[in-house]
């Protein structure tokens, strides 16, 4: 399975993913102690791909990686809404 | 530097603020810490309710940022005032991540109901909160004077020793860290006041506000430490079934 990491040279830290992470009780998104007060993903917590949520709210193009590939999911590539059945976005 | 307008008044405010920073209660916590006397509980009670404390404070800054009118300040300041709120949101986060990390509680939802995370009107928390609320309707460099020359030094103080003396290193990390946004929030303050408070009406209001706000924020603490040590229940909060029995 896929896991997902936050891309430091493109994150704002606007802290949306931990919101909308702790809003669901799935707590993957956490303040790193080390390096100092970083926004983290928990991959063993983390339910990606079951689970896309912070992808959705997050507003910084790339800040939110595959960790295996590097591949961007931000904002989230199409197939990530059609695993999840939801209807894409019109533009 | 030298010409800056309030910078005697910062030096003052800070200096005294230092005084007061090592006679709190928390230095019977830090004692206890010390002696690793705390238990896993006690540390649950302190971590829950500097967690309420800190989740507050978005109450606290959305009556100030009401009162920070266009033009009333240059831009720099704002940008203080809102770096300020995600500092201060670090720390609630901190607090939760490890309420939720030692598995005290096991969702944010449980860290709201659990008694010592609830808000209740009748304690020193809310007195304290509701006090810097208040400052609401006063100009923002009153304010920040109040609070970051204010409780902002006595917390840099009391928590740097208590994360010195805490035994357990995940803990230890939570707190020293915390002295970061801590050191900012000081460093925010002084600039503040040494380069806005010109008029004497302004400085005797600064030296008004930041003398209640530490007597607020040490009421607090005689709170926190008395729950933290076992002397005082946790406060807690009616629930739905106490108010339908009633």
């Amino acid at each position: 399975m896929p896991t997902l990491k936050v891309d430091h040279e493109r994150c704002t830290e606007c802290r949306m993913c931990y919101v909308v992470c702790r809003e669901l009780d799935l707590n993957a998104v956490y303040v790193a102690l080390e390096p100092l007060h970083r926004i983290e993903i928990d991959p063993e917590t983390c339910l990606y791909p079951g689970c896309t949520a912070c992808l959705m709210y997050c507003p910084a193009e790339a800040s939110i990686v595959e960790a295996e590939t590097g591949r961007s999911v931000v904002p989230p590539p199409p197939e990530l809404w059609r695993r999840r059945g939801a209807r894409l976005p019109e533009v | 530097m030298a010409s800056l307008p309030g910078k005697n008044l910062a030096q003052e405010l800070i200096a005294a603020s230092r005084d007061e920073s090592r006679r709190t209660p928390m230095e019977a916590v830090i004692k206890a810490a010390s002696a690793g006397s705390l238990s896993d509980d006690a540390l649950f009670r302190l971590v829950g309710r500097l967690w309420t404390l800190e989740r507050m404070l978005y109450y606290v800054y959305g009556g100030w940022g009401q009162g920070l009118e266009m033009n009333d300040f240059p831009p720099a300041v704002k940008y203080l005032f809102s770096r300020q709120i995600l500092d201060d949101s670090t720390h609630e986060m901190l607090y939760l991540d490890a309420l939720l990390r030692r598995r005290w509680i096991a969702s944010q939802k449980d860290a709201f109901r659990h008694p010592y995370g609830t808000f209740q009107v009748n304690s020193a928390l809310a007195y304290y909160v509701f006090s810097l609320r208040n400052l609401a309707t006063y100009p923002h460099t009153i304010r920040i004077a109040a609070l970051n020359l204010g409780p902002k030094i006595v917390e840099l103080e009391w928590m740097t020793a208590l994360a010195d003396a805490l035994p357990d290193a995940d803990l230890r990390a939570v707190f020293a860290s915390q002295a970061v946004e801590n050191r900012s929030h000081v460093l925010m303050g002084r600039r503040i006041v040494e380069e806005f408070v010109e008029k004497p009406v302004e400085a005797d209001l600064c030296r008004w506000a930041c003398t209640t706000a530490r007597g607020d924020y040490q009421r607090f603490l005689r709170e926190l430490a008395s729950v933290v040590l076992g002397q005082a229940a946790p406060v807690e909060a009616p629930t739905a079934a106490a108010d339908a029995a009633e």
